[in-house]
């Protein structure tokens, strides 16, 4: 007799997901998606054009008329003071060489690990990087307070013979950044200019003139894709470095002096860390600012981009939560006097709120949601995740900065600082970032097409027993 | 002497732009004599395609050297000609010529691939063009040379491939 066996019963249901699911699994022709990214370049509602004018509006007032003042005045209009000078300025400038981490990240790394969720929105990760290094470079001319003198920076021998101090990381830190600044800049124009050719195909008027300038005169011929091809590749390895060396020298501006809760040989890492931690943050808020508010962009981001935009927040969010301990641990069991007061005054001192706050939004909120698959894929809750790890990461520069600076070996120099002009400065940057950010959107195609279908080509499905499942080719 | 005569091929899939591509070779068209136009880089390996030979390496290695010297320069070459001395710290010091060096040489490294890319691919070049729009829309066009006796023959073929259009190649403004 011949046995037969019923089929087992699934201890688990299965979770099966529909291939349409996945952008790469679903195709469509070339030239319908090349007309939904050019129909959400072209649109433009009357709300776009308020956002467009009320964040002009405040660019104007914000920035250029307060930083005006700021100039015409001094710096004595600000509230930087003693033992505060280095405050808001250099925590805006922290903050977006952070964001600006992203780009580089979820390009270039994730495109050297063949990551392949990555392709819709490297563009708009890659624009985080050289708006957000703008705004950082902003920042910084601001700080100085005689923006006209900031030549001085320069490698140039001035009437003295005095030439600037490579011995300063803040002569390290202005190489680094204009590195990072120059190479981002390249980075996000050379995987531009194949779509640039598609715009100026699709493009009449004077649009057709500015993307005819812009592409440079690119075909698509078999020697154009190969050098092409060639450089990004070199570019996505050499820009990764100069992404971990940028924010490892900003941390030594702080850790190579021996200031009470500065002198820390963690700080590189923990700073590239919570610059990552910010960054993808940004993207993740980034990718569902676009998918909501840009017309077609529902086809290309989708939930499962959501989902590894959560995972990594979730991964990052730990590893700074294991750095920040790592340091604190340090800091707390070394017993200097004044960092242990340093220390408890970033808890218990009026900027208390603060500090809990950073913790809570970097790791609480982070561990407690991210886990949860539906989190991840809900665009509204990653928006809101993000956003809250981005301030507490804002939190975290200006508990670093100004309030580690109020507490010294010198107590009669204590002050509380408190932010006066800043205030508005600091708005009117990340208006002016979103305002160029939202004139991008409608200038060049915030999704690279070309990366999209090339990740179309190489995708397909195969058959594994009774399983179907997905299968990328290695078509490079 | 027969003339030749050049003319685009368009076709909308992958696997008859390669099966004409072999065609073509079988016709006595050189690799020289053709030129594959794609909306997505398609590599030497999946068109059967000789290597496209790429400066951009070498271009990006002069300019990382290049680069390094710079850093040298900086970090040694400036604090000698105009010395400062600072206490005990020596005139140049070990870590920041380190961070002075990898700075400017992957600053080199990347200005030069960057560069490399505008000087092999002859970028820009704004001057008019054998080139049609539908290969931004996924289409693939095979731009070659044949001698004008030639040309029922490979038309026939071409077509029997499933090319959706052969048309003499026109110089245009892209």
């Amino acid at each position: 007799m011949v046995a037969t066996a019923e089929p087992l019963e699934q201890a688990h249901p299965v979770e099966t997901e529909s291939p349409q699911e996945h952008l790469m699994l679903d195709p469509r022709p070339r030239g319908e998606m090349n007309g939904m990214v050019m129909d959400a370049m072209n649109t433009r509602t009357w709300k776009f054009w308020v956002l467009v004018i009320f964040l002009g509006l405040t660019v104007v007032s914000c920035l250029f008329i307060a930083w005006g003042y700021l100039i015409a005045e001094g710096l004595g209009v600000a509230g930087v003071n003693k033992p505060a000078f280095w405050a808001i300025f250099l925590v805006n400038t922290v903050y977006w060489i952070g964001i600006s981490h992203a780009g580089t990240f979820v390009s270039a790394l994730l495109r050297v690990m063949k990551a392949e969720f990555r392709r819709p929105f490297t563009r708009a990760a890659e624009l985080l990087t050289t708006f957000g290094l703008i705004q950082a470079g902003i920042s910084i001319f601001m700080h100085m307070g005689r923006t006209w003198l900031a030549y001085w920076l320069f490698p140039y021998p001035n009437v003295r013979t005095l030439w600037p101090n490579f011995h300063s990381p803040l002569g390290w830190d202005f190489l680094a950044i204009n590195t990072y600044l120059m190479a981002s800049t390249m980075y996000l124009f050379l995987p531009l200019i194949p779509d640039l050719a598609m715009v100026r195909d699709r493009s009449t008027g004077w649009r057709k003139v500015f993307y005819r300038i812009l592409s440079l005169g690119f075909r698509g011929t078999e020697g154009e894709w190969r050098h092409l091809r060639t450089a990004m590749t070199i570019f996505a390895w050499a820009i990764i470095p100069v992404m971990f060396s940028v924010h490892t020298i900003v941390a030594w501006d702080f850790a190579n002096a021996t200031r009470p809760g500065w002198s820390s040989t963690v700080f590189g890492p923990y700073f590239v860390v919570g610059a990552l931690q910010s960054g993808i943050a940004a993207v993740g808020m980034v990718v569902v600012l676009i998918r909501a508010t840009m017309k077609n962009m529902k086809y290309f981001i989708r939930p499962e981009h959501l989902d590894a935009l959560g995972k990594l927040m979730l991964i990052v969010s730990m590893t700074w939560g294991y750095f920040f301990f790592q340091d604190y641990m340090v800091q707390w069991y070394g017993g200097d006097k004044f960092t242990q007061m340093l220390l408890e005054f970033h808890e218990k001192g009026p900027m208390g709120w603060m500090w809990f706050g950073m913790l809570i939004f970097n790791v609480g909120i982070p561990f407690i949601t991210l886990w949860n698959k539906k989190i991840r894929r809900n665009p509204a809750l990653l928006f809101t995740i993000g956003l809250l790890i981005n301030v507490g990461m804002w939190f975290e520069r200006y508990i670093i900065i100004p309030t580690s600076l109020t507490i010294n070996r010198m107590p009669f120099t204590w002050r509380l600082y408190v932010p006066r002009i800043e205030i508005l400065l600091s708005l009117g940057t990340l208006a002016f970032f979103i305002l160029i950010y939202l004139i991008a959107s409608r200038l060049i195609p915030l999704v690279p097409v070309w990366e999209v279908q090339e990740g179309q080509v190489a995708h397909g499905l195969r058959k594994v027993g009774k399983a179907t499942v997905k299968t990328v080719s290695d078509i490079e | 002497m027969s003339e030749t005569k050049t003319f685009l091929a368009l076709f909308a899939d992958i696997d008859p732009a390669v099966n004409a591509i072999d065609r073509l070779r079988e016709h006595g068209v050189n690799d020289d004599d053709m030129n594959v136009i794609s909306g997505i880089p398609l590599t030497e390996h999946i068109l059967g395609r000789p290597r496209v030979w790429s400066n951009v390496p070498r271009l990006a290695l002069g300019g990382a050297v290049a680069g390094l010297a710079f850093g040298i320069f900086l970090a040694a070459g400036i604090t000698n000609l105009y010395p400062l001395k600072i206490g005990r710290q020596g005139l140049v010091n070990g870590a920041p010529t380190v961070v002075l060096i990898f700075e400017m040489m992957m600053l080199g490294l990347m200005a030069s691939t960057f560069i490399g890319v505008f000087l092999d691919s002859t970028f820009p070049s704004y001057r008019p063009k054998e080139y049609i729009s539908e290969i931004s829309d996924g289409k693939i066009a095979i731009l070659f040379s044949i001698p004008e006796e030639k040309e029922a023959e490979v038309k026939e073929e071409l077509d029997h491939l499933g090319a959706e259009s052969i048309t003499p190649a026109e110089k245009r403004q892209l």
